[in-house]
């Protein structure tokens, strides 16, 4: 799906289907002229020709799937379904890849084949002396540093250290440093690798340790920052110690489509990017500086997003093609290739962690110290975010009276660390799990019984010296998974096909099969940490029967868009709403990470429709006589709280159109003191538990996860249907980490960039996901009082999978991905 | 070009060199695609019809290079060929496995292809044909390079001799979800010639034969009662085939590693010849 269809192409479809009777699926797919599979205009959801236009979907007889969505209530507690879900699921959904303007030209990157090294010259000549060839832009095309010499014009969310196109130094393998704008891709990949370089080769910071001692790889330094956090009295100790030494390895969040935008020019000298970013305005600021021109003409349009689990394209890939853009005066259409993706995209932070639990007699934990070490690869990007979640959420959700933490992020020459599902509170669970089981072990009694001896609850203090005030269910959640049935033993199943670690036909042996459960519970920060201004701002606007919604929050998969959708539905009680699609001419919403937007850009929209009910009801009430506050909107109706009157919602609105713009900002938060690590950083916090159960094959070490169970604190259901596939997103991703993904690097090279070098899990490798509870306890600052739920069960699972293992086997289990070394007997 | 016959395939090869067959595409078109290779003509080999059965012949089965891995995986052919079956049926997943051929496999000759062991361990020969006629190759001449596929010709057919007893095929993947072998095994007795034939898949660019762990194993069994060994047996034969096949490449060897690797095959090699002699 590479061109737009003409609007008369929809119609056509749609009157066809509808003239005979028979609606097939394909004229659901159809993209409307201003969806994202045009460069006209992009669209996020809105895809279903019926919902595109709505006076049409009267005759178009519905599908079972439309049936489906009218036959249940809207709003609130529904399960709803995504919007575009259909169009992805045939893979008809016009993503980034699928851009096409008039005209265009094809860009590339030039990307270092070292870990490190110096670029004593480049040149650009045998590049742009290929015919085909528009433009060949280096550092020196850029704006200049403060000292009038390229610098390569570096950006980053908080630190401003990674050049756009590197400049004489190059610190990571696959660090960009030429881009090139040509008339067909070939030529523009030809083009690129033509650029003659003379490399002096620098030897590689690898590992994380060295980096502290070795010579700086930036004026910055190697140290990103240091934590300290000072709980209590460090004198303690407990009557039973044990210690450990746990590894993370390197997960790639492996979008299903790699990064792809097209750059198209825009006559006042600026650029017009659609870009499948999920920080629009953030990065349009950041590429206009890195451009030397205003934000306001760079404009940024979201398009098709194929997933993100991360923070989506890194910045340089966006700002060169603003940059081939302006520069050539043509649209500029650039998708990287699967290895660039897994060469520059940020990944999760590899980390070391040393931990000592003191406990008394009984198992109460006593102190926790913890030494904690992250690989933030070449550049800063969220490592000093990463960090304090790392070190704040260090003791876990238990009562910890004594926590001594030192926590460091550190500049190598390995591939990008940044943001990705839960970052720093994985790290953190993996080891503080896996010390309880130790310590379970030590004192014999059993995980569950020494979790429950020290599990949190609202009021504890985390060792920042924040209290807890959200809801904190631990207890209940650990319950629920530990209450559920446990799968069938194959024994007790003789007749089913009994799936072995090494799948069908493998060669897996029954009799060296063991089984093994283990637990594991954690948390997560919701909303950015640490005085990060949160804001998003939201227009609701009804016209007749339809509402709209404008909000630059970006739905990059999560669901935001549906949830947007009921909260409107919910408060005003129509049932037709329209997301418009995202751009930077809207006001912000900030980025969709750190399960913000349900809450921020939820809350604005969630106040614009109240803003919008109150324009609604106001005359209502001076007719009926009786305060707004005594009417209610339910099932498509306006109700007095008597019963007595009551008016359809469409008719209090023929003829009417009113609209509201609203801003959330929740309760702001607290730098951590950088000498103890205490203050009131976190506006909220998730909490998850798991209970794993694995096969594993004691002679080959490898496992297979039979069956996760998993229970969470969500707060409100705001959509139960696509809670579960959060979850089941998270365990799968969270069973990758555990048992296989993890970039090979050697010597700071990425060693096996494509998905055959890099394993993620299959359908065979993903287990049974049970929801054993969705507890909703409702948290009173939260709108609706929901909580984020993306990131908990990414963290806790790989936790939960290496207890299992522990169980299984009798083996430690201290690494991530677990090794088959690791799990044999 | 889409030849209908063998005969109108290898007159197309001789008449435009450049041309490279292509089967089912899986090893070939992702090359083509990442822009590794960039072929003068393709040469569709899908209408073949002659390459894509079997037929028997002096008591050895001639198979043809077109057969896909989910044909050589029904019932029918596992009766015949029960360890080749089972090497096609952990070949990638479904998708990979109903239009990838057995020919593409042995010319693609990846050190981790699945039939390639079976066929080690079966002793199998390859016809090759080419302008200038047809000649008999052993796979594992091809697979070394001794003999290898010169231009113009193409894959024919395999020919394996069919043994009429217990063969297995062990593929160690590391996880459930297909994957491609870390490690495998192809183990087949020759009860005519009272011989165990085995080949490890994967640990070194083409299939190796531990001929001594072979000829000791052989010896163990008693070939005319019940063809069983104790425990221990089993136990020492997997050690030794690994140790034979899995050199020492010193401490500081890539990922897996050399202990972890001789574990592998010593427990595939155990399991395959407590499922052969079972
Ligand atoms: C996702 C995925 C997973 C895979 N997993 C596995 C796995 O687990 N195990 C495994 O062994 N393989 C695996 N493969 C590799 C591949 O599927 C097999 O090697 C397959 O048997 C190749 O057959 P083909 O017909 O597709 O070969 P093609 O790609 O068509 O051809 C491969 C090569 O052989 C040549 N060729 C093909 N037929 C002939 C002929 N008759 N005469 C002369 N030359 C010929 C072609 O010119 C080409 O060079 C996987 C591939 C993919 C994409």
């Amino acid at each position: 799906m590479s061109t737009p269809s003409s609007p008369s192409d929809a119609a056509g479809a749609t009157g066809a289907a509808g003239g005979n009777g028979e609606t097939t699926l394909t004229n659901l797919a159809t993209v409307r002229e201003g969806a994202p599979g045009s460069a006209t205009g992009a669209a996020l959801g809105g895809l279903l020709t019926a919902s595109a236009s709505p006076p049409s979907s009267a005759a178009t007889p519905v599908t079972d799937i439309d049936d489906a969505i009218r036959a249940q209530r809207v709003g609130i507690g529904v399960s709803a379904l995504r919007e575009d879900g259909v169009a992805k699921a045939m893979g008809v959904y016009p993503y980034a890849a699928d851009l096409w303007a008039e005209g265009l030209l094809w860009g590339a990157l030039a990307r270092s084949p070292f870990a490190h090294a110096r670029m004593v010259s480049i040149d650009t000549r045998p590049a742009l002396a290929m015919p085909g060839v528009y433009a060949v832009l280096t550092a020196d095309d850029l704006p200049p540093g403060p000292d009038g010499l390229p610098n390569g014009a570096p950006t980053g969310p908080y630190v401003a250290d990674r050049p756009i196109l590197a400049a004489e130094v190059v610190r990571h393998h696959g660090e960009p440093f030429a881009a090139v704008a040509a008339d067909h891709p070939d030529t523009a990949r030809l083009a690129a690798a033509s650029i003659l370089v003379e490399w002096e080769p620098l030897a590689a910071l690898t590992d994380p340790d060295q980096a502290f001692h070795a010579p700086p790889l930036h004026p910055d330094g190697n140290l990103f920052r240091q934590l300290p956090l000072r709980f209590g009295d460090p004198e303690v100790v407990g009557e039973v110690v044990v210690e450990g030494m746990y590894q993370v390895g390197r997960q790639d969040p492996a979008p299903i489509g790699a990064e792809a935008g097209l750059a198209v020019p825009r006559p006042d000298g600026g650029v017009e990017l659609h870009v499948a970013t999920t920080d629009p305005h953030g990065d349009r600021d950041r590429i206009a500086l890195c451009l030397g021109i205003e934000p306001d003409r760079v404009r940024l349009v979201v398009s098709g997003i194929p997933g993100a689990t991360a923070d989506r394209d890194d910045l340089g890939f966006q700002a060169t093609l603003a940059l081939l853009a302006a520069r050539t005066g043509h649209p500029v259409k650039m998708v990287l290739t699967r290895e660039e993706s897994f060469l520059s995209h940020p990944h999760r932070h590899p980390a070391l962690l040393r931990y000592r639990h003191h406990a008394d007699a009984e198992g109460r934990l006593v102190k926790v110290e913890a030494q904690i070490l992250l690989d933030g690869g070449a550049y800063a990007d969220v490592s000093s975010e990463v960090l304090a979640s790392a070190a704040a959420l260090a003791a876990g959700p238990y009562v910890v009276p004594h926590v001594f933490v030192d926590a460091w992020a550190v500049r190598t020459n390995n591939p990008p660390s940044g943001r990705m599902r839960g970052e720093g509170a994985l790290q953190s669970c993996f080891a503080y799990e896996s010390q309880l089981d130790r310590l379970a072990a030590a004192l014999d009694l059993s995980p569950l019984e020494i979790r429950r001896r020290n599990i949190m609850a609202t009021g504890d203090l985390l060792p920042t010296g924040q209290a807890v005030t959200c809801p904190a269910p631990v207890r209940e959640l650990l319950d629920a998974v530990a209450d559920e049935p446990l799968p069938p033993l194959p024994v007790d199943r003789p007749d089913a096909e009994w799936l072995l670690p090494e799948g069908p036909a493998g060669a897996g042996d029954p009799a060296a099969v063991r089984r093994g459960i283990g637990y594991a519970i954690g948390m997560v920060p919701m909303l950015g940490i640490e005085g990060e201004d949160e804001v998003a701002t939201a227009s609701v606007r009804v016209t007749g029967s339809q509402a709209s919604v404008i909000c630059a929050a970006v739905d990059p998969g999560s669901g935001f868009a549906t949830l947007a959708k009921q909260i409107v539905q919910e408060i005003l009680g129509v049932e037709d709403v329209y997301i418009a699609p995202v751009d930077t001419d809207q006001p912000a919403a900030g980025p969709s990470a750190r399960g913000r937007q349900t809450w921020v850009a939820g809350g604005a929209i969630e106040r614009a429709a109240l803003m919008v009910r109150q324009q609604l009801l106001q005359p209502l009430a001076a007719r009926f006589a009786m305060s707004p506050e005594l009417l209610s909107i339910k099932d498509g109706r306006i109700t007095s709280y008597d019963g007595v009157l009551g008016v359809p919602v469409v008719e209090a609105l023929e003829g009417k159109d009113l609209w509201a713009t609203a801003q959330c900002r929740p309760h702001p938060t607290e730098p951590l003191d950088p000498e103890t690590g205490q203050g009131d950083a976190f506006v909220g916090l998730g909490f998850c538990a798991m209970r794993a159960v694995v096969d594993v094959d004691i002679d080959l070490g490898t496992v297979r996860v039979v069956e996760v169970t998993a229970a969470q604190d969500v707060g409100r259901a705001l959509n139960p249907r696509q809670i579960e596939a959060r979850i089941e997103a998270g365990v799968t991703q969270g069973l990758g980490l555990a048992l296989m993904e993890d970039l090979a690097v050697g010597e700071g090279r990425v060693l096996a960039p494509s998905l055959v070098g890099y394993r993620l899990p299959t359908a065979l490798d993903a287990p049974d996901i049970r929801v054993a509870a969705m507890i909703e306890d409702r948290d009173v600052v939260a709108p609706f009082g929901a909580k984020a739920v993306g990131a908990a069960p990414a963290v806790v699972a790989p936790a939960a999978i290496a207890a299992a293992v522990r169980a299984a086997t009798g083996m430690p289990i201290t690494r991530l991905p677990i090794q088959p070394e690791d799990a044999s007997v | 070009m889409l030849p209908a016959s063998l005969d109108e395939a290898v007159r197309a090869m001789a008449e435009s060199p450049g041309a490279v067959p292509v089967a089912g595409g899986t090893d070939l078109m992702g090359a083509v695609n990442a822009g590794l290779l960039r072929p003068m003509a393709l040469l569709g080999l899908g209408r073949v019809t002659e390459l894509r059965g079997w037929q028997y012949q002096d008591g050895a089965a001639l198979l043809g290079a077109g057969l896909t891995h989910s044909r050589m995986a029904r019932p029918d052919f596992a009766a015949l060929i029960p360890a080749l079956a089972e090497a096609a049926a952990t070949v990638g997943p479904p998708q990979v496995r109903n239009v990838g051929t057995l020919g593409g496999n042995i010319v693609s000759a990846h050190p981790s292809g699945d039939t390639l062991p079976v066929l080690a361990a079966l002793e199998a020969t390859v016809t090759l044909v080419g302008a200038d006629g047809a000649r008999e190759v052993a796979v594992s001449h091809l697979l070394t390079g001794l003999d290898p596929l010169r231009s113009g010709e193409l894959l024919a057919f395999v020919r394996v001799p069919l043994l009429h007893a217990p063969q297995v095929f062990l593929k160690s993947g590391g996880r459930t979800g297909p994957a491609r072998a870390v490690a495998s095994v192809s183990l087949v007795l020759d009860p005519a010639r009272r011989a165990v034939r085995c080949a490890v898949g994967a640990v070194a660019p083409v299939p190796l034969r531990p001929l001594e762990a072979e000829q000791w194993v052989a010896g163990c069994i008693d070939w005319d009662g019940e063809r069983t060994v104790d425990p221990g047996v089993a136990q020492a034969f997997g050690e030794y085939v690994a140790s034979a096949c899995v050199p020492d490449t010193g401490s500081e060897s890539p990922v897996p590693t050399t202990a972890r690797l001789r574990r592998t095959v010593s427990v595939l090699a155990r399991r395959a010849l407590g499922r052969a002699l079972k």
